[in-house]
């Protein structure tokens, strides 16, 4: 593209500032925001897909986005294109707030920030021939002419490595590596400064995998590209990205240099990510990892403080508390399964000894009611005070006096990981974890281990 | 815009299923007549002759009985009446040609169910894209009206309209034959009366329809990524609806056509047994016009409707030849991935 | 009738094999009779399976792995159809049952479920063989609670057991008057509430919390992973021998996918079932199996312990696999993709040659000739099916870089032009499978 196309966009930012800055960007969907519901009086529920997440993207380089379904990332992807109105925050590309931008501003921001989508069927309208999807944001933005168009597109078609002469087909005829291919084709037809790839590569066989990336690293250095790489596949990430932010229920917990981020993780979230991965090699059997258990928490409801607390492995007890982290992670699974009411108390046992005939809960021996239940909840042995403690809590159960007992343990075992959200501290490698919460009067004994 | 695997998937189909070519023969021969009519029709349909009343079809004898005064005394007289191939469908009771009021018929009759379909796709896509598309409060408030529309009996929402319509100059307007004028055939009528009121009244009645079946397309539509696709490169909101949205919701929408015109001939033919169609040349008036004959001359009520079933059942099996054939995963193989 | 060969020693992994095995597959051909042709999606495919090993087939997608898992399941829906080929299961006491009314599918402790009637080889599954799936939300009923799907499948279970006809009654020990009082007190509830318990226990033992509660859920309340423990928790009703595995945990999160294996792997130490598990994903296989077959076009085109198959690579389709994968532990160089696509299994465009040679960087003129399999360095447990096992790579003897057909436009950046039958046709038939 000659530099005269951008002049709306190249105004006004110091060359040392980020090209994308993304700032407390946040994205809601609403549940149960029906006209009926409206009538019937039903609050609506907000499904906080983004909630409040900040980077960077400079120049040149590739940021990825890694997490888990549901996480965020693709949500953030878009929203940050402005293919979905945000909640609330900012995005800033080339010094501008995208949000604001309208007409011109809008159609100069379209040309320079492209995307590239997981789906190599869907993101190809069945109807259009190869040559119309490639040439359509010419024919928007009303580039060149007619048989500038078709050669450009004959260009476009021969440099992701497709044959010139593919123009009149439809995208129903290729694999999907090739109608991947397209898509990229489709996207750098406007020469854009910055493309958003997400899970480029998720929906590929692992070698056309590597062909396609291979692509898009070439690409990047012929074109000057910035990448904002989407992805749940570490591996991939690793081994495109300079820098990588991981989200965690629509919040970025981590973000550092790729090599950091990999060697050294700081977030516990992060680290068990990483471990879970199973790696292609022999040794693999014999690599004693650490896995998380549970699963990811409603984004409707997320958990208050830390969002990953509730899986993780290094949760903080309280400073006056000597505990083992296995005994406490066991104590906090079983308070929360208390809070949340999600243990039926008349299958404690094997016989159905706490159940009357017609299937209601109903203790006579409340000493040995509170010894099956902890056996079958607690994940791991508790003894000594601990063990009294629990004991004393559960014992409120077996009246089933849900509240009373969550408050006892409450009492004794919260965590500084419920109170208080981290938040992600300003660092060039921040995590958003209580164990990394600047040491003040404490000492560090939870620090990274 | 029909590919190579849609045309291929159609000739499958086709040559699969007796009962799409069964459809197709069907179809193509009301056509034709309706086109032809003046060149196969033997009588002028609207000719009238009082002494030629009540002839039965060709091949069919019936005999009347009377009662007559003969030397003074009640005498039963059997009167035969042998159908002739002049009147190879017989006549009606004012003596006008049935074969021939048949042909003419199935203009009106196509002419309502092309033209009404034309009226409901018009206004049910448009309708049907936008609300889909758009979603939200757009979406609701389009929608509620339609299922407003629908909670009305068609007939009942039919009637009223044209009740709406009756003192309008264009509830029929007098479109003259070609063939007649263009002097290639003698003694048919010069012109052919086409009631526009009746076509956009069956039209409006029948909208919601596609409407319903467009927006439940443009919602899945809207969600595919191409579409986003083209959000990112800057395309409007109109380009999107025409280039994308459209062109991938037809399949159910022509599917959905083909069946709606033959509802769309039922409906015309209701209304004209009520009388409220504005012309006199159409199957349902002459159905209207036997019912009363239904005892003795069966076959002025039945063969229109005959003509009636043909189409129908016709149109239908072209349109389940269309929907087998354009429907399973018209390039929908998303069977990709691992 | 054919003899079975002595059976192979496994020595690798500590876990001698000194049985025989327990699944011996011969020259096992599926097709697939479309309409642009006959699709060869299981090409002479010969491998055994011991008693409790892991075995894992890998493969990318079109290369025949699932029609393989259910080619031996017996599950192949028209337009397949196995049309060769043998399936020796070894179990005793059903060779017994069977050799009365079927005494050619018989040979020792074998059976060959091929020759035998559906009928017969449908009291297998559930009760010998079970399978789990990729999709657990398509496999699972949307409309009934979990608990009483699991219910269901004990229930099944059980009266394939009591059916007097079946062949497993007759070595259960179940009579006929279990089989009347199923039958006259089976009908009083959609499913007896002791099976409910049984399915309860499952959900427990596939680590599901609060089970009670959880087996009254439907479907939809369970996340991915809960839902794919809930399928675990069916296949294991009938407390089977061998779980065919089908990609269980390629729709779910790496740290799911962790928790999963896991399941998979202590539910396997403690039953001590035959797990063939098949795969895309090379580290999942890393972690699980004991063996494995990598599949290219309908064959295994090398196998082995699981040594073998990733350190000592053979064929370049293996090679080249195992490099395209982007490495977690530190910033590889260039990857080095396989060019071109996976061919379409349509029989009249497959060829006499071998099928990887048109995008192998290593193909000869011997490679015209379809390889037969061989033997790595004499080992009794490592083989391929190509040339490079005996010969080595020769730049005289090797084809022009343009030998089948156009050449690439760019060096790695190399789809070649597909015709249209390619992508439409085998492939994704096969793969909606």
């Amino acid at each position: 593209m000659s530099a005269d196309d951008h002049t709306v966009t190249t105004t006004g930012r110091p060359t040392n500032e980020p090209l994308v800055r993304v700032t407390g960007l946040e994205k809601y969907f609403w549940e149960n925001d029906s006209l009926i519901d409206r009538l019937l009086g039903d609050d609506p529920v907000p499904v906080r897909a983004v909630d409040g997440v900040s980077f960077d993207i400079h120049e040149g380089e590739t940021l990825g986005l890694v997490g888990e379904s549901g996480c965020g990332k693709s949500t953030t992807g878009e929203t940050l294109l402005r293919l979905q109105e945000p909640t609330g925050g900012a995005v800033e590309f080339d010094g501008r707030n995208v949000y604001d931008l309208e007409g011109t501003g809008l159609k100069a921001f379209r040309r320079e920030a492209q995307i590239v989508f997981q789906d190599p069927f869907s993101s190809l309208d069945p109807r259009m021939t190869v040559g119309r999807i490639v040439r359509q944001p010419l024919d928007i933005h009303d580039v060149g002419s007619k048989t500038d168009r078709r050669a450009k597109v004959q260009d476009l078609l021969e440099r992701v490595g497709l044959a010139a002469d593919h123009v009149d087909r439809y995208p129903h005829e290729f694999s999907g590596g090739q109608r991947q291919r397209i898509g990229i084709a489709r996207a750098l037809a406007l020469e854009p400064e910055f493309i958003v790839l997400d899970e480029p590569t998720s929906a590929l066989d692992v070698s056309v995998q590597a062909q396609v990336l291979n692509l898009l690293d070439d690409l990047q250095d012929e074109f000057d590209l910035t990448y904002l790489l989407i992805s749940h596949d570490l591996s991939v990430i690793r081994h495109v990205c300079d820098r990588v932010a991981v989200m965690y229920l629509g919040e970025i917990v981590e973000i550092g240099p790729s090599e950091e981020i990999f060697e050294s993780p700081r977030h516990p979230y992060t680290e068990a990510l990483l471990e879970s991965v199973p790696r292609a090699s022999t040794d693999e059997r014999d690599r004693d990892r650490k896995t998380i258990s549970g699963d990811v928490p409603s984004p409707r409801n997320p958990p208050t403080g830390c969002r990953f607390r509730t899986r993780c492995p290094q949760i903080i007890p309280p400073d006056d508390l000597e505990i083992d982290q296995e005994v406490y992670r066991a104590i906090m699974t079983l308070r929360e399964r208390i809070e949340n009411r999600a243990i039926t108390l008349e299958a404690v046992g094997d016989r159905g000894e706490y159940e009357d005939e017609d299937g209601e809960f109903d203790v006579t021996d409340p000493d040995a009611f509170v010894a099956d239940l902890k056996a079958d909840i607690l994940e791991w042995p508790v003894s000594g005070r601990h063990d009294e403690r629990v004991t004393e809590a559960v014992m409120a159960l077996a009246s089933e006096q849900w509240d009373d007992a969550a408050e006892q343990l409450a009492e004794t075992y919260g965590s500084v990981c419920e109170r208080e959200n981290p938040g992600l501290p300003e660092s060039a490698h921040p995590a958003a974890c209580h164990l990394h919460d600047v040491p003040s009067v404490e000492d560090d004994r939870y620090g990274p281990s | 815009m029909i590919s190579d695997r849609v045309k291929q998937s159609l000739k499958r189909e086709f040559s699969r299923s007796v009962m799409a070519k069964i459809g197709l023969v069907l179809v193509l021969v009301v056509l034709l007549t309706a086109i032809f009519a003046p060149f196969i029709a033997p009588h002028d349909p609207t000719q009238q002759g009082l002494e030629e009343s009540n002839i039965p079809p060709a091949g069919v004898t019936y005999t009347t009985e009377e009662f007559q005064m003969v030397d003074g005394e009640r005498q039963t007289v059997e009167t035969e009446t042998r159908g002739s191939l002049d009147h190879p469908f017989g006549t009606d009771a004012l003596g006008r040609d049935l074969f021939s009021r048949v042909l003419f018929g199935a203009r009106t009759s196509l002419l309502v169910g092309l033209g009404g379909t034309a009226v409901a796709v018009g206004t049910g896509v448009g309708v049907g894209l936008v609300a889909g598309y758009f979603g939200g409060r757009v979406d609701d408030g389009l929608m509620r009206f339609a299922d407003i529309m629908l909670a009305f009996p068609a007939l009942v929402l039919a009637l009223a309209l044209v009740g709406f319509f009756r003192g309008s100059d264009y509830q029929a307007i007098a479109i003259p034959d070609p063939f007649v004028r263009a002097g290639l055939v003698d003694g048919m009528p010069e012109s052919f009366v086409f009631p526009l009121g009746l076509t956009v009244v069956v039209g409006i009645v029948n909208w919601v329809w596609f409407a319903r079946i467009s927006r439940g397309e443009a919602l899945s539509i809207r969600q595919e990524e191409y579409v986003k696709a083209a959000k990112s490169l800057g395309a409007s909101d109109w380009t999107i609806l025409r280039q994308h949205v459209l062109p991938n919701s037809l399949t159910p929408i022509i599917v959905l056509a083909t069946i709606q015109v033959a509802a769309i001939i039922l409906l015309e033919s209701s209304l004209s047994f009520l009388g409220f169609s504005g012309t006199t040349l159409s199957w349902g008036f002459d159905i209207a016009q036997g019912r009363d004959y239904l005892g003795t001359s069966w076959w002025i009520a039945s063969i229109p409707g005959l003509a009636i079933v043909v189409t129908v059942v016709g149109i239908n099996l072209l349109g389940d030849w269309l929907r087998d054939a354009l429907d399973p995963g018209l390039e929908g193989e998303h069977g990709g991935g691992m | 009738m054919p003899s079975i060969p002595d059976s192979r020693a496994n020595t690798e992994g500590g876990c001698e094999m000194i049985q025989k095995p327990l699944l011996r597959v011969r020259d096992l051909e599926t097709r697939f009779f479309t309409e642009e042709g006959q699709v060869n999606a299981v090409e002479k495919l010969t491998l055994d399976i011991h008693d409790g090993e892991v075995f894992g087939i890998v493969g990318e997608s079109g290369s025949g792995k699932s029609v393989t898992a259910r080619s031996v399941l017996g599950l192949l829906e028209s337009p397949g159809r196995v049309t060769g080929g043998e399936l020796w299961y070894r179990d005793e006491t059903f060779a017994d049952t069977v050799r009365a009314d079927h005494p050619d599918a018989v040979d020792g402790d074998y059976v060959d479920l091929e020759s035998l009637p559906s009928n017969v080889r449908r009291t297998l599954r559930g009760t010998h063989f079970s399978m789990i799936f990729q999709d657990p939300m398509s496999s699972l009923n949307p409309s009934i609670p979990v608990g009483e799907q699991i219910a269901e499948a004990v229930e099944a279970q059980r009266r394939a057991r009591a059916n007097p006809r079946s062949v497993a009654s007759r070595t259960q020990g179940y009579g006929l008057s279990q089989y009347l009082m199923s039958t006259v007190m089976g009908s009083r509830k959609y499913v007896k509430s002791e099976s409910l318990e049984r399915a309860v226990e499952l959900l427990e033992l596939v680590g599901i919390p609060d089970a009670p509660l959880r087996a009254k859920e439907y479907p939809h309340e369970y996340s991915g992973g809960m839902l794919q423990r809930a399928m675990i928790a069916q296949a294991l009703a009938g407390e089977p021998k061998v779980l065919i595995a089908d990609e269980p945990t390629t729709a779910l999160d790496v740290t799911i996918q962790a928790q999963i294996l896991d399941l998979l792997t202590e539910l396997q130490e403690e039953t001590g079932m035959t797990i063939l598990l098949i795969t895309h994903n090379l580290g999942v296989v890393a972690r699980m199996c004991d063996r494995v077959g990598v599949m290219y076009a309908g064959e295994i085109v090398e196998r082995g312990t699981l040594a073998d198959v990733f350190d000592d690579p053979v064929h370049p389709y293996t090679q080249g696999l195992l490099g395209s994968i982007p490495d977690l532990e530190g910033i590889g160089a260039r990857l080095q993709p396989i060019p071109g696509n996976v061919p379409s299994l349509l029989d009249h465009e497959m060829g006499g040659r071998c099928y990887f040679a048109d995008r192998c960087p290593k193909a000869m003129e011997e490679c015209l000739e379809h390889p037969p399999e061989f033997d790595v360095d004499g080992s009794s447990h490592h083989a391929t099916r190509c040339y490079l096992a005996e010969t080595t790579y020769s730049e005289a003897r090797a084809l022009d870089a343009d030998y089948f057909g156009s050449a690439e436009p760019l060096e790695d950046a190399a789809d070649e032009p597909v015709e249209p039958a390619r992508s439409d046709g085998g492939n994704t038939e096969e793969d909606s499978r």
